[in-house]
């Protein structure tokens, strides 16, 4: 059976479900890469130019742990998902990036996503990437079928189970996941609404944000994150907002941003990767909505592979502590 | 309305021709400089690249001689260039400038979205002075380009060093006073003859180094110390693809007609880089490769943290045609003392490649 390595890093959180769907219908076996470690973050960091930001680095070191795996890498080159929108670079050049750094992975599957360009070039792309596995066009399209299918389901039920990412992933594919259960349970009422906006390969790799959410719901606070809300909900923002949206992934940042602002989280935690061109102006978008209106603290987390956990916890202890202390106060003067 | 916009190299030159013919009330900030770098930096958010951080820079100097217009290019599908105005209207905003920014997306509204904004900002001048005013701003920038192309190839082999550099500063001047189509010809023509008169070293052999890279660090020396100034001082011939006449040229009247001249170096870059990933990422991997047996090497330069710069530095050392490059990223950070010794050391280097490949091929005669 034919093996496709599927790195978990970037994309993958969002995907996963569809791709796994897409390669299963297709006669192959999915082979994906262990949760981050260090050695893996090392030996991706070793292969790119320093600049090259951390996801990026976090996701060579996949590719990397992959090789002698499987008999394909699959790496998409996402450009747009709405019409007029825009990706980062590094999403674009990634198959032909990671084939320059890593010449020993095994053939590269790619496919270039760009809704700009029209359906028909869509359909086009989507049975070249079937004709690796079969010359049947009418199996690409049962293919194809199935994994827009699953990607619905797995939308539906993180916004309607309130689950993360690798939760609702671990439910799919009933394998054991890092993330525990989430704290949800209704006996004590949580301390603190935090929401925490950024693109899902920094908020659920437990690895580089040194468990972030984890550490939130330990300390009996409710997370929010930006798959819990609407699509609809979230355009809405970004139009109020900024207008138009021009980034692929804005409604992760800007979207669930201003989305908090307006709806009393307590506070809000943008995370974001050193380096990060969309996110230096996205989050600098929510930072100066909340600097503007001045009722939602926020801070925002830069993550690199130099960050260290102790630097992170005590920034996250001492804004937990701000918020304690701003609720607190807002009881007393209702008492 | 009075109207500002950002600098870039030479730029302000032809859109000061046009302006001034069209009666528009138009400051130009002062030359990128010091001042202009740190205010911007001061007001950017930490993690953006320095094209933002210099265009906040001239802006808010703009809005300081009291221009309320600004116009500031973007557009869509580039990179965060699309995003700038965004934000840069808000810190403009925060800062208590009550601007409005202007889009100028090139990309998408082509020709004539140009030339809607110009006559928007013209006070709804007739058609037909708009189309002659913007007539003049090309033949200038024409000019300038002319100019600068014949000031690459003298800096190099000139025998009293400085002598291609002060013309040049001369006929930049003249072409900028020069008041209509005649003076400017002769100008032109002036300045061509003057540099072709300037005395050259006839045994010089200067190595030939090809400049890529991102748009505005290509084009606006400040922002990298003058790179190519700085090489042909050492005695080196600089190559850039990159003119800003070409550029308008190409994609204001020929690209929409399908003609792209980026097409040569897009094909050579295909086998490395299979599509476009915005800014001038292509550009760069393709120019390596066209480039690599014709020059000794090549000067790649970007900003720091650019995207889809970061992705063609990541390529360009994989690819099958040689040549050694030099990466310099820019940004508020860099000082001249470093740039100068990288470039040194990368001079030193071609030379010696080059003496090495002689020698050789001298063994091989013998």
């Amino acid at each position: 059976m034919i093996k496709v390595g599927i790195p978990r890093a970037l994309l993958y959180y969002q995907y996963y479900p569809a791709w796994k769907a897409f390669f299963e219908a297709l006669g192959a076996e999915v082979c994906v890469s262990p949760p981050t470690t260090q050695n893996m973050l090392v030996s991706g960091s070793s292969r790119v130019v320093a600049d090259t930001c951390l996801p990026v680095k976090v996701f060579i070191g996949h590719v990397i742990s992959l090789v002698g795996k499987c008999d394909y890498t699959f790496i998409p080159a996402i450009r747009s998902l709405k019409s007029k929108t825009y990706n980062c670079s590094k999403f674009l050049g990634l198959p032909d990036m990671t084939r320059a750094v890593v010449p020993e992975s095994p053939h590269i599957l790619e496919i270039e996503i760009d809704i700009n360009r029209g359906k028909r070039q869509l359909y086009q792309s989507i049975y070249k990437l079937g004709r690796h596995f079969t010359w049947n066009p009418l199996q690409v399209r049962q293919a194809a079928t199935a994994a827009w299918q699953a990607y619905l389901d797995y939308q539906e039920m993180m916004s309607r189970q309130g689950l993360t990412p690798p939760q609702a992933i671990e439910r799919i594919s009933g394998t054991p996941d890092t993330m525990p259960e989430s704290h949800s349970s209704p006996a004590t009422p949580p301390r603190a609404t935090i929401g925490l906006i950024g693109h899902p390969y920094l908020l659920y790799d437990e690895h580089i944000n040194y468990q972030l959410v984890r550490r939130l719901e330990q300390a009996d606070n409710r997370v929010l994150t930006p798959e819990m809300l609407a699509t609809p909900q979230l355009e809405a923002t970004i139009a109020r907002l900024v207008g138009r949206s021009y980034w692929t992934y804005e409604e992760e940042v800007v979207g669930a941003g201003g989305y908090y602002l307006q709806n009393k989280a307590d506070g809000i935690i943008g995370v974001m990767a050193f380096g990060c061109g969309p996110d230096s102006l996205m989050m600098d978008m929510v930072h100066r909505q909340a600097n503007r209106q001045k009722t939602t603290p926020f801070m925002c987390l830069t993550l690199e592979e130099h960050t260290s956990e102790a630097g992170v916890i005590t920034r996250l202890e001492a804004f937990i502590d701000m918020i304690y202390r701003k609720k607190r106060r807002q009881v007393e003067v209702c008492v | 309305m009075r109207v500002g916009m950002p600098h870039m190299g030479n730029l302000y030159i032809p859109f000061k021709a046009l302006f001034q013919r069209l009666k528009v009330d138009f400051v130009i900030p002062p030359v990128s400089n010091q001042r202009t770098l740190s205010l911007g930096a001061r007001y950017s958010p930490e993690g953006l690249c320095i094209p933002f951080k210099m265009t906040l820079g001239n802006l808010i100097e703009a809005a300081e001689m009291g221009a309320n217009t600004l116009l500031m290019p973007g557009g869509d599908g580039i990179c965060r260039l699309g995003y700038y105005t965004k934000v840069q209207e808000q810190i403009l905003h925060e800062l208590g400038y009550n601007v409005e920014i202007i889009q100028l997306g090139v990309s998408e509204h082509k020709f004539a979205g140009l030339l809607g904004i110009i006559k928007r900002v013209s006070n709804n001048a007739p058609w037909p002075r708009i189309i002659s005013a913007f007539r003049f701003g090309l033949a200038k920038l024409n000019s300038l380009d002319t100019i600068e192309r014949l000031v690459q190839k003298v800096r190099p082999v000139e025998l009293v060093k400085g002598t291609a550099n002060q013309l040049y500063a001369q006929a930049v001047r003249a072409i900028d006073k020069a008041e209509d189509y005649n003076l400017l010809k002769k100008v032109k023509k002036d300045y061509v003859s003057q540099l072709n008169r300037v005395t050259r070293n006839s045994q010089a052999r200067p190595l030939v180094v090809g400049i890529t890279g991102e748009l505005f660090v290509l084009l606006e020396p400040f922002s990298s110390f003058d790179v190519e100034r700085e090489l042909g001082k050492m005695g080196v011939e600089v190559r850039r693809s990159t003119f800003l006449s070409e550029w308008t040229k190409f994609s204001l009247f020929l690209n929409p007609l399908g003609i792209n001249e980026k097409d040569r170096i897009h094909k050579a870059a295909l086998p490395y880089l299979k599509r476009d990933i915005g800014g001038d990422g292509w550009e760069s991997v393709g120019e390596k490769v066209l480039h690599a047996g014709e020059y000794d090497g090549l000067v790649h330069l970007a900003p720091f943290t650019c995207m889809p710069e970061i992705i063609a530095q990541n390529i360009m050392p994989s690819t099958r045609e040689k040549i050694p490059v030099l990466t310099i990223l820019c940004d508020e950070q860099i000082a001249k003392p470093g740039i100068l010794t990288r470039l040194e050391a990368f001079v030193d280097l071609l030379q010696r490649k080059r003496r090495a490949e002689e020698n050789n091929n001298q063994r091989v005669a013998i």
